[in-house]
Formats: structure tokens, C-alpha cells, sequence
């Protein structure tokens, strides 16, 4: 069974060195273990000073933009339909091939691309475009997929084959 | 009618009338009013019936049923042996009703027992003449056989064992006897009867047949039926089995072939199975036995450790390797023979690593090394020369990692029996261990820093390597401190991944074994990096908390605090800012609240650190004319003051009281500056003090003075204090009885307080003080009771909102009013304000008129915010509507009685998602409606989304689906929500309500 497979054993990427928020900004706003010394529970004088109510007013406004870092971590935790591990660990998506405002180019095949697309349509909010495409020079059935990736009708006619939504949802069940 | 008569034709219909009948006879022969031999011949006619066999059985049952009612030493030992004769008489020619026969042989046993001659006929006439058992068609029957041989083989096993020894045929009938027996209450009987043999008897002859008479159930796959009345479950009869198959050696050439045919299996159980009976096997069988099987034991083995199918298997499988290993180790001879192909195998997996195989070669390794010395030393000759060779060839860092991860595994066995046994011998280890450090102090410090998996790989091993006492040379001690130090200290820039709280984790478990390293390098290398007086930024304060982390260990505690207060003395006397000195402070505190001081022989903090920690900085706060003390300095070292003194005993607190008693009074009625400078120390000092140590005109006295100051302060830091120390000193110091008496002289009764038309906010603030106070104490109820109606009937008024907000502060955790401070706690508090104001509560909401409706939500969610959910959980019918009211709170003020709601909502749908079933429509749009921003904070619109994610899930799909379209287009909304947070939770919940339905994927993209 495993000889049918591209790549039966595939090198995997440890967790520790697949890129996250924590580890791209280490220093920000992690909570200070001294904060812990003095706990914040509503007190007995008039509730509305105390430093709970208080806490989100400041942040509440900022907006935290959508970025690379947050479509990888949408897609990464994908299924591989062949190997029981995630498109992040395979390195079959990276954070360098994600980019916002511009062609993003995932390598994959049309069923990964398939799975990349219907995750990043679910989860993302409709003022994006999503172009899922296959990485230069990493196919030479390329053109033909993102053909078929880019073409909507196509795709909405994917998605309604049983066996491809079952390998689809087998895909992204691994995602939270 | 005789007896006999009237037991047959009442036998099938009233077996206990016919019972009764049967003792009936019994009592007779007991007064000898009927005759054993008389008896005997009343059956005649029945017993013989040529034609009818069931009459035959019945009529043996009466015999057995008379006799198991005969009581003791009624019957002579010449009955019973004519008795005995006639039965065994009777089985020669006809085996009905054997079960019966069995009873009554059983029965005259217990009244006298058997000489060998007796017992190894009975044995021989069953083995005869009733042989195999099988063809017995009832359970009962064939059950009342097999527990007289049991009984036979508890109390007799020399005769039977002779008739082993004298009769070459004789097992082999014996095997036979229980041949095809299925049912699980007699096999439990049966492989017991069956151990004995395998254990203590010559089986040569017979091995394979013996073993095969078990071996034949294996794998057990009995499911015993619900409300089964035996309680034999599948796991019974499994160690039972098992028990057999391993109880001889001479059963490994059929066992083991037989046990790896059936390790091929599909079926995980059976798997499971095979590999419990392996382990026990190893453990039983042998030396010489298991080690003809060793290596073909070890060649089936692997690929369950190889290829993880389930992880318990790989597990079970690396026990039996282990356990081999654990058998051999002091014989070289087969240990070499064993780990060798191991070896030889290990270190081809090694070639490519980091793989699949090479992580299980470490699993491997680890559980040969986990059993024993000898064997940890071979697989370290066998496999440290190829992986360090194979680490200096290679230049792939990645390569390298997993050769050192092979390396933590072996030495991690090496550590785990260390903790156990910490004189074990690391000889074997020393030479490659210390080569090993040098080799990932490199890496630690080459490395590139974005190899962070390589990195902490290093670190984890050096972590290990130190851990093993004795195995470093103290030179080499002090450079792993160093290069530990060297990350905390240094590598604080973004993009190093996670290596520097590993880094902290790491030098704090250092300090158990390398204590002298952690005082002379890396504690002198800490307080470089802290300056005297730092200029501007906070950078600090990562050092700082990691130094603190350092007091974790005893050994190296005092010299972390120690430093941390010189530290603080120099800052001191060099003007640093306060921000500064105070962190020194606050890491001080952290040491003393989650580190490790030194205990006194009574195992509680030693009372020198209160004159060497708390009086240096409590002098300061309690000397009069001391004026401009920052408050949070004043707070930092009063709860220093009470980590240190709540616990000491009552002659270290007395003394301590009385030496600040009359300074403590000096402060308290000092007028020329406010008592809000030390306010937050006295709290903490009173609530560190034994009710005992105190004296109780102080108490009144300052209770009067805090509840003045209470009621006229407008400063809003001090106020919470104030409340808190009326409530402690309530609480703590005044007794039940004295209770509305003292609360009055101190002018702190609250009818008093809220008698106004309007009362005052400070007033109000007090009134619940002293209700809480109450309230835990436990002891007041009328009292208790009467000012919580008080404080509800607030509510209504113009300024009910702000009373509403109050009410969360009644059952919210405590800091002070805890037992550790000595305070009393009543252990149904919580259940008791659960009575006495939720429902007064929920009806006052479906009364209340609209302005004052969110009053009582609010005071209501404020309540139940703290309970736990399972109190309740009970009142889900009633509170529902009002908890479902509260999430339509629109103001924005009132996003904390939402955000509590919603969690009591996810706990309804986890655990109880029925109740809330009916209300699904009105649930899912107001949990919608609690997702949009920016009239929700962030808070509530990640818990509504994790609410409505649940939906879905727990809640029937046929009463969901229809919300489905709905819900997943509104969603859309959250995915653009400006919180990552938020948008994280859009996506699972919209996931899940996209999974409802996959049928007709998702027509939401246009």
C-alpha cells in the first residue's frame, strides 16, 4: 500500500520548527508571571472600578488585521489524504508561499488544492479573493489544475461528488 | 403421598416446595423418624426407570436435595460410605442426573471427609464413565461436577496427584474430561482446575494437549450479558487464560508460534490479548525457554513498536521486549545473544534518521535500558560509537537532531531508574555522556538560532546529563549552567521559538543537582544583568522573573532572596524608581509564594525570614511620620507579611503583636496623614494573625476606625481595602453571639446603613461587607438573612443599577477571607446564598417592571457567576428565561453578567443540552445577536461563538438544521471580526455548523 504512494516516507517537519504567531513575536504581551501575584476579582467597593470591568476597554479598539501567519495556521493543520499528518508538518504549505494581496501559489496537487480552497472559502471573510494555485514547477499537470482551482463553476461542480466532499472532510477534520 | 412422591410432582413446577419437601425428609431421618436405607428404597422405583431418564435425574436430585439439608453427623460414616458406593454404583451404568450425583457426593464430603482410596474412585468413575463433561447438556449440571473437582483438587491433591504418577493414561483422560466446556461460570472453575496440573504436575507427555485445552478459548471474546447475576467478565476469564497459557515452560513451542500467528490478527483486541499473554509468558517462563525464543519473539515484536497501529500495542510490545531484556541481564551469555540482532537493527534505523523509525529505535532503546544496568550499558557499547559516528559524518542539522533525540531516550532510562534507586552505577554511561555534553553545548550555543526543535533537543539532553549526579565532571557542571544561564539572560529577541522558558525550566531544575554551579556562575551572572537604577524601559523584568523562577529549588532559595533584597537596597539607596524597586519586591513575594523556603522542624516556613524579609519593610510603613509611602508598595509588603506569618504558630505571632501593638494603635489614630498609606498592610498583617493571638479591645478599636473610615473616605484606592478589613476582622475575630451588638457600636449594622431614603454609595459598600462577612462566617442566618433581603430590596430604587453590580462581589473568590488566613469558612456558603437569593431573584425578574427588569438579571448572573455548575444545574427550568433574558442586556456597561451567562450556557450544552432544547430559537438567535461588534466586547463575542459551536454538536441535528442557512451566513460577519481571537472562534463554529449538513455543500461562496 505504501509503495502506491508519491513519497511513503515523507521527512516531517518537527512542531517546534513550524512558524507561529507565539514564536514569530515571542516578547508580545505575554502575560508576566508577578501579574499573577495579585489577582483581580470584583471587590466590594463599587464594582465598576475595579480592574476587571476596566481590562479590554483600551485594547477593544485595535484590529488585529488578518495576515500570512493567520491563513497558515488556517490551512496547515489540513490532512495530507495520504498520510495521516498535517499540510504544515509535510511542509506541502508554507508561510512563505502565503501572501494577502497578491497570487498565492500553494504547491499541492487538485485535491489538496481542493482542500486548501473549500477551508480558506470557509473561513475566510467574503471580501477576499481566493486564489489557490499550484506552485511553479512543482507539476507538470500545473496550468491544468489551476485551471480547474480557479475556475468557480468547476469547483462548486467538485464539491457536489460524494467521494471527493468525503476526502475533502476527511481532510479538514483535523483542522479545529 | 411419600416424600419422594410429593418432590417429583412439585419438583418442575415449585422447585422451593419440592425443596422443602427434601428437608422435610431430612429433618425426619435427623430424629430418626425415617431410615437412611428406607429412604433409599422409597427411589427404588423412580431411580431405576428404564423408561423415563428425567424421572431418574429428579429422583438423584431428592437424594441430593434431602442430603445437602441432613445437617452434621447425622449420618454415619458407614452411610456415607454406602451412600458414596451407591452413587458411584449408579454413575457406572448411568450417568443421569450426574449433576445430582455430583451434589451428593459433594454433600458427604462436607460431612466427613475422604480417605485416598474414596477420592481417586469418585475422580476415576467421572473420568470413566461421564466423560467428556460436554456431552451434559445443562450448565447446572456440568457446574456441579466441576466444583467437586475442584474441591477435589483444593483438598486432595496427593491422591490425585498419584493417580497422575501411577497411571500414564490418567492426564490425558483428565484433559479430557473438561474438553469443549463453554460456558464461562464453569471455564473460570475449569482453568483453575487446570492450572493445577500445569503447575505442579510432570506434564511431559501430555504438554501440547494440556496446553492446547486452554489455548483453545484463546482470545476470550465473551461479552457478558447486561445484568449479568455471575459478574464474570471478559477480563476474568482473560487472567485466568492467561494464567494457564503462561503456567509452564514446556508449553513455549506451542504458545509462542501460536501466540505470534494470532499477533497477525485484524481484530486489536485479539492483539492486545496476544501481548498481554506474551508479557506474562516472558515473566513465567524459563531463562533457557524464553531464550530459544528471544529472537523470534523480538523479529514479530518490533513491527508493533515500527508501524504504531494503536498506541497500547506499541507499548505492550516495547513491555515484553523490556521485560526479556529485564530476564537476561545477568546472563551475558543470552543478553548478547538477545540484544545483539536488536542492536545491529537499531543502528540501521539510525542511518536516516530523523524518521518514523528512527523515533520508535528510540522507544526501543529506552525500554531495553529502563530494565536493568547491564542491559542500559550494552545498548550504550552497542549504540553511542555508530550514532556519534553518524553525528560527526553528517552535516544535516536536522540528521542530527534525531541522532540526539535517540541519545535523550537512552539516557532518559538511565535517569528514571536514577530517581529511584540514586546510588544506581553510571559507569557504563560516564564516557559517552560527557562527550555527549560537549557535543550539545555546541550545538546550544553554534546552532543557528531558528533551529529551534536541534536547540531544545540539546537542552532537554543536557538537562538529563545534569540531572544525573555524579555523571559530569564539575567542570562540565558549570559550563551547562553557563550555557543555560547564557539563553535566559541573552536570548530575548523575537524569532528564537520557545527555547527561553524551557531555558528558565531547565536552570531551575539544575539547581537540585548542580546547586553550588546555580550559586557561583549563574546567580552572580543574573545580577549582572540587573542594573542598580535601569534607565527607562522595563527590560528587567524578563530577568527578573526568571531569576525568581530560580527560587523553585530550596537548596539555592535563600540565595535568591538573599540577593534580591540587597539588590533592592542598593536600588534603594540609589533613587531607582519605584517601578523598579518594587519588581525587586514583587520577585521576593513570587519567590516566598511559588518557590521553595526553608521549612523549620515543624515543616512551616521558618519564622527568621519574618525578621529578615518582612521587618526591614514593614518598619518603614509602621513608623509614624513616615509620610508618601506609595500604596503599592505598602501592598507588595504586606501580603510578603502574610505569606511569611499566617503561618506561624501562636508564641511567634503573640510576639510579633505585641511588639507592634502599640505602634499598630499609634498609626491607626494618627490624624495628621491617612491611614489609605497603610491600609493594605494592616489588612494583610490582621489577616495573617491566629484569632487567639489578638486582644479584643484592639479588635473593636480598629473595626470602629475602619468602618469610619469606610463610610467617610472618598479616596476610591483605599475604599476596596477598607471594606476587605471590615469584613476580615467581622469575619475572623467576632464572635456569633456578640455579633448585631458589636456590628451596632461600631455602627456597622446595616438596617442602620441602608435606613436612608437613598443610602449613600459608601454606605452601601459597607452594608455588603458585612454581609459577606456573614455570609462565610455561616453562623448568623437570621441575621445574614434579613440583610441580604435588605440589600435586594435595593434593587428598586433609582439607584438599583449600581447595587446590582455589588451583588458579584458577595460569592466572588476571596483572597482574604480564606483558611488559610485563619478566617471561618463555612462549607455551604455558597449552597446557602444559592437558596436564600435565587429564587427571590428569578421571580423578582418575571415580576419587575421593565426599567428595573436588568437589575435583577444583573444581580442574578452576579450570583451564579460563582457557583459551581453542578449546584445549579437542578434549577435549569427556572433560571433559563432569566439567564436567556440577561444576553439581551444591551447596555454596554453590561458585558461581564453576559460573558458569565454564556458561560453558564456552554456548561448547560455540555452537560445538560436537553433542558435547554425548547428554547433553542430564542438561544441561537441571541447567542447570534451576542457575536456582533462593536456593541459586545471581545470576550463575549469568542464565548457566544463557542457557545453557538456547541449547538451543533450536542443539541438533536433535526432541531438544529433548520437555523443552519441562518446561522452560517451570519457567521460570515465574524470571520472579518477585528479580534484574531474572535475570528479563530468564527471559524470553528461556522466548521460546525457547516458539518451539519454535507450533503448539500456549502452554497454560501456566491
Amino acid at each position: 500500500m505504501d509503495a502506491e504512494k508519491d513519497n511513503a516516507n515523507p521527512t516531517i517537519i518537527n512542531p517546534s520548527d513550524l512558524p507561529s504567531r507565539r514564536r514569530e513575536a515571542p516578547t508580545k504581551k505575554q502575560p508576566r508571571i508577578f501579574d499573577s501575584l495579585a489577582p483581580a476579582y470584583p471587590s466590594l467597593a463599587d464594582p465598576l472600578s475595579s480592574p476587571e470591568a476596566s481590562d479590554s476597554d483600551s485594547e477593544e479598539e485595535a484590529r488585529e488585521e488578518i495576515d500570512e501567519q493567520e491563513v497558515y495556521d488556517l490551512i496547515s493543520t489540513i490532512s495530507d489524504p495520504e498520510h495521516p499528518l498535517s499540510l504544515g508538518s509535510l511542509g506541502v504549505v508554507t508561510l512563505d508561499d502565503i501572501a494577502i494581496k497578491g497570487p498565492t501559489s500553494p504547491r499541492s496537487r487538485i485535491i489538496i488544492g481542493l482542500g486548501v480552497k473549500v477551508r480558506l472559502l470557509n473561513c475566510l471573510p467574503p471580501r477576499f479573493r481566493i486564489d489557490v494555485r499550484i506552485k511553479e514547477g512543482t507539476s507538470n499537470t500545473a496550468d491544468e489544475v489551476n485551471k480547474q482551482l480557479g475556475d468557480k463553476e468547476r469547483v462548486a461542480a467538485a464539491m457536489e461528488n460524494r467521494n471527493l466532499i468525503n476526502v475533502v472532510n476527511t481532510m479538514l477534520a483535523t483542522c479545529e | 403421598m411419600s416424600d419422594i412422591q410429593l418432590y417429583l410432582l412439585e419438583v418442575d413446577k415449585n422447585k422451593p416446595e419440592a425443596q422443602s419437601t427434601a428437608a422435610r425428609s431430612a429433618s425426619k431421618l435427623e430424629h430418626k423418624e425415617l431410615k437412611l436405607i428406607d429412604l433409599i428404597t422409597s427411589l427404588e422405583d423412580y431411580i431405576n426407570n428404564k423408561d423415563d431418564a428425567a424421572l431418574r435425574a429428579k429422583s438423584v436430585a431428592y437424594l441430593a436435595d434431602v442430603l445437602e439439608a441432613v445437617p452434621p453427623k447425622v449420618l454415619t460414616g458407614q452411610e456415607r460410605r454406602l451412600l458414596c458406593d451407591f452413587i458411584l454404583g449408579r454413575l457406572e451404568g448411568d450417568s443421569e442426573g450426574i449433576g445430582a450425583s455430583a451434589r451428593v457426593l459433594t454433600a458427604l464430603e462436607e460431612r466427613g471427609k475422604w480417605d485416598p482410596e474414596t477420592v481417586q474412585r469418585v475422580t476415576k468413575t467421572f473420568l470413566d464413565h461421564a466423560s467428556p463433561l460436554k456431552d451434559h447438556k445443562l450448565q447446572t449440571d456440568r457446574f456441579a461436577v466441576i466444583q467437586l473437582f475442584d474441591r477435589l483438587l483444593e483438598k486432595y491433591r496427593a491422591p490425585l496427584h498419584e493417580l497422575h504418577t501411577s497411571d500414564p493414561e490418567f492426564l490425558a483422560k483428565f484433559i479430557y474430561f473438561f474438553d469443549g466446556e463453554k460456558d464461562p461460570r464453569n471455564l473460570m472453575v475449569v482453568f483453575s482446575i487446570l492450572h493445577v496440573p500445569m503447575t505442579e504436575w510432570d506434564i511431559s507427555s501430555n504438554a501440547q494437549d494440556l496446553f492446547e485445552a486452554a489455548f483453545n478459548y484463546f482470545p476470550i471474546t465473551f461479552k457478558p450479558p447486561p445484568d449479568d447475576p455471575y459478574g464474570i467478565s471478559a477480563q476474568d476469564l482473560k487472567d485466568r487464560l492467561r494464567d494457564c497459557i503462561a503456567a509452564n515452560s514446556q508449553f513455549a513451542p506451542f504458545a509462542f508460534p501460536a501466540l505470534l500467528d494470532k499477533l497477525d490478527s485484524t481484530s486489536m483486541n485479539t492483539k492486545r490479548d496476544v501481548l498481554h499473554t506474551i508479557q506474562s509468558c516472558v515473566v513465567s517462563y524459563d531463562i533457557k525457554t524464553i531464550n530459544i525464543y528471544a529472537i523470534t519473539l523480538w523479529d514479530a515484536l518490533k513491527f508493533e513498536i515500527l508501524n504504531v497501529q494503536e498506541e497500547d500495542l506499541a507499548e505492550g510490545a516495547l513491555k515484553a521486549l523490556a521485560l526479556m531484556a529485564g530476564k537476561f541481564a545477568l546472563q551475558e551469555g543470552f543478553l548478547n545473544a538477545y540484544t545483539r540482532p536488536i542492536m545491529k537493527e537499531c543502528n540501521q534505523h539510525l542511518e536516516d534518521a530523523p524518521t518514523k523509525q528512527s523515533t520508535a529505535t528510540g522507544r526501543i532503546l529506552y525500554a531495553l535500558a529502563s530494565s536493568a544496568t547491564p542491559v542500559a550499558d550494552k545498548v550504550v557499547k552497542g549504540i553511542f560509537p555508530n550514532l556519534f559516528t553518524l553525528y560527526q559524518a553528517s552535516e544535516s542539522l536536522t540528521k542530527r537532531r534525531g541522532l540526539l533525540e535517540v541519545f535523550n531516550e537512552v539516557v532518559r532510562a538511565y535517569l528514571d531508574r536514577f530517581r529511584l534507586q540514586p546510588k544506581l552505577n553510571l559507569e557504563g554511561l560516564i564516557e559517552y555522556g560527557r562527550d555527549a555534553l560537549g557535543v550539545m553545548l555546541r550545538v546550544l550555543t553554534n546552532a543557528p538560532k531558528a533551529e529551534v526543535s536541534l536547540r531544545l533537543t540539546a537542552l532537554s539532553g543536557i538537562a538529563q546529563l545534569v540531572a544525573l549526579r555524579g555523571l559530569l565532571t564539575e567542570d562540565q557542571g558549570y559550563r551547562a549552567v553557563d550555557a543555560v544561564t547564557e539563553i535566559v539572560l541573552h536570548e530575548q529577541v523575537p524569532g528564537h521559538g520557545d527555547i527561553r522558558s524551557q531555558a528558565i525550566k531547565t536552570l531551575a531544575e539544575m539547581a537540585r543537582t548542580a546547586p553550588d554551579a546555580i550559586r557561583n556562575q549563574a546567580i552572580p551572572a543574573f545580577m549582572v544583568e540587573l542594573p542598580d537604577s535601569p534607565a527607562g524601559d522595563s527590560s528587567y523584568l524578563s530577568v527578573l522573573e526568571a531569576f525568581a523562577q530560580l527560587s523553585s529549588e530550596q537548596q539555592v532559595f535563600d540565595t535568591v532572596v538573599l540577593r534580591l533584597k540587597n539588590k533592592y537596597n542598593v536600588a534603594n539607596a540609589q533613587g531607582a524608581s519605584e517601578e523598579y524597586q518594587q519588581a525587586m519586591l514583587l520577585a521576593i513575594l513570587y519567590a516566598f509564594t511559588h518557590g521553595s523556603p526553608m521549612p523549620d522542624e515543624e515543616g512551616v516556613i521558618r519564622g527568621n525570614y519574618f525578621a529578615e524579609y518582612v521587618e526591614p519593610f514593614s518598619s518603614t510603613i509602621i513608623q509614624p511620620l513616615q509620610a508618601g509611602l506609595d500604596q503599592k508598595f505598602v501592598d507588595i509588603v504586606g501580603r510578603l507579611c502574610n505569606a511569611i506569618l499566617r503561618q506561624q504558630g501562636v508564641h511567634f505571632q503573640s510576639q510579633v503583636y505585641n511588639k507592634n501593638l502599640d505602634s499598630m494603635a499609634a498609626i491607626r489614630n494618627d490624624t495628621t496623614r491617612s491611614s489609605a498609606h497603610t491600609a493594605p498592610f494592616t489588612l494583610y498583617y490582621y489577616a495573617s494573625l491566629r484569632p487567639d493571638v489578638v486582644e479584643a479591645e484592639d479588635i473593636i478599636a480598629l473595626l470602629q476606625t475602619q468602618a469610619k473610615l469606610a463610610l467617610d473616605t472618598k479616596d476610591h484606592e483605599t475604599l476596596p481595602v477598607v471594606l476587605q478589613h471590615i469584613s476580615l476582622l467581622i469575619n475572623k475575630f467576632i464572635n456569633a453571639k456578640a455579633m448585631q451588638a458589636t456590628l451596632q457600636s461600631a455602627e456597622l449594622e446595616v438596617e442602620a446603613l441602608l435606613s436612608a431614603v437613598s443610602p449613600p454609595p459608601n454606605s452601601i459598600g459597607v452594608a455588603f461587607a458585612v454581609t459577606k462577612a456573614l455570609l462565610i462566617q455561616g453562623k448568623s442566618s437570621a441575621l445574614t438573612s434579613e440583610y441580604l433581603q435588605l440589600l435586594l430590596q435595593l434593587l428598586s430604587s433609582p439607584d438599583g443599577k449600581s447595587v446590582a453590580k455589588r451583588f458579584t462581589s458577595l460569592l466572588a473568590p476571596e483572597e482574604i477571607l480564606t483558611k488559610e488566613n485563619h478566617c471561618q469558612v463555612s462549607g455551604l456558603y455558597k449552597q446557602k446564598t444559592f437558596s436564600r437569593l435565587v429564587p427571590s431573584l428569578a421571580a423578582a425578574v418575571r415580576s419587575a417592571e421593565p426599567s428595573t427588569k436588568p437589575n435583577y438579571l444583573i444581580a442574578l448572573s452576579g450570583i451564579l457567576r460563582w457557583l459551581p455548575y453542578s449546584m445549579l444545574s437542578t434549577s435549569l427550568p427556572s433560571l433559563t428565561p432569566p439567564l436567556l433574558q440577561t444576553l439581551d442586556l444591551s447596555s454596554p456597561a453590561d458585558q461581564e453578567p453576559k460573558a458569565s451567562t454564556l458561560t453558564i450556557f456552554e456548561s448547560v450544552l455540555m452537560h445538560d443540552p436537553d433542558t435547554i432544547a425548547e428554547h433553542t430559537a430564542s438561544l441561537v438567535t441571541r447567542l447570534l445577536n451576542c457575536t456582533a461588534a462593536p456593541a459586545n466586547i471581545a470576550k463575549v463575542r469568542a464565548k457566544s461563538l463557542q457557545c453557538l459551536a456547541l449547538v451543533p454538536k450536542q443539541l438533536k441535528r433535526e432541531a438544529v438544521v433548520p437555523y443552519r442557512r441562518q446561522v452560517v451566513k451570519k457567521l460570515m460577519a465574524c470571520l472579518d471580526d477585528g479580534k484574531r481571537e474572535v475570528r479563530a472562534e468564527g471559524v470553528r463554529c461556522r466548521s460546525a455548523w457547516l458539518g451539519l449538513d454535507d450533503v448539500e455543500e456549502d452554497g454560501e461562496e456566491d
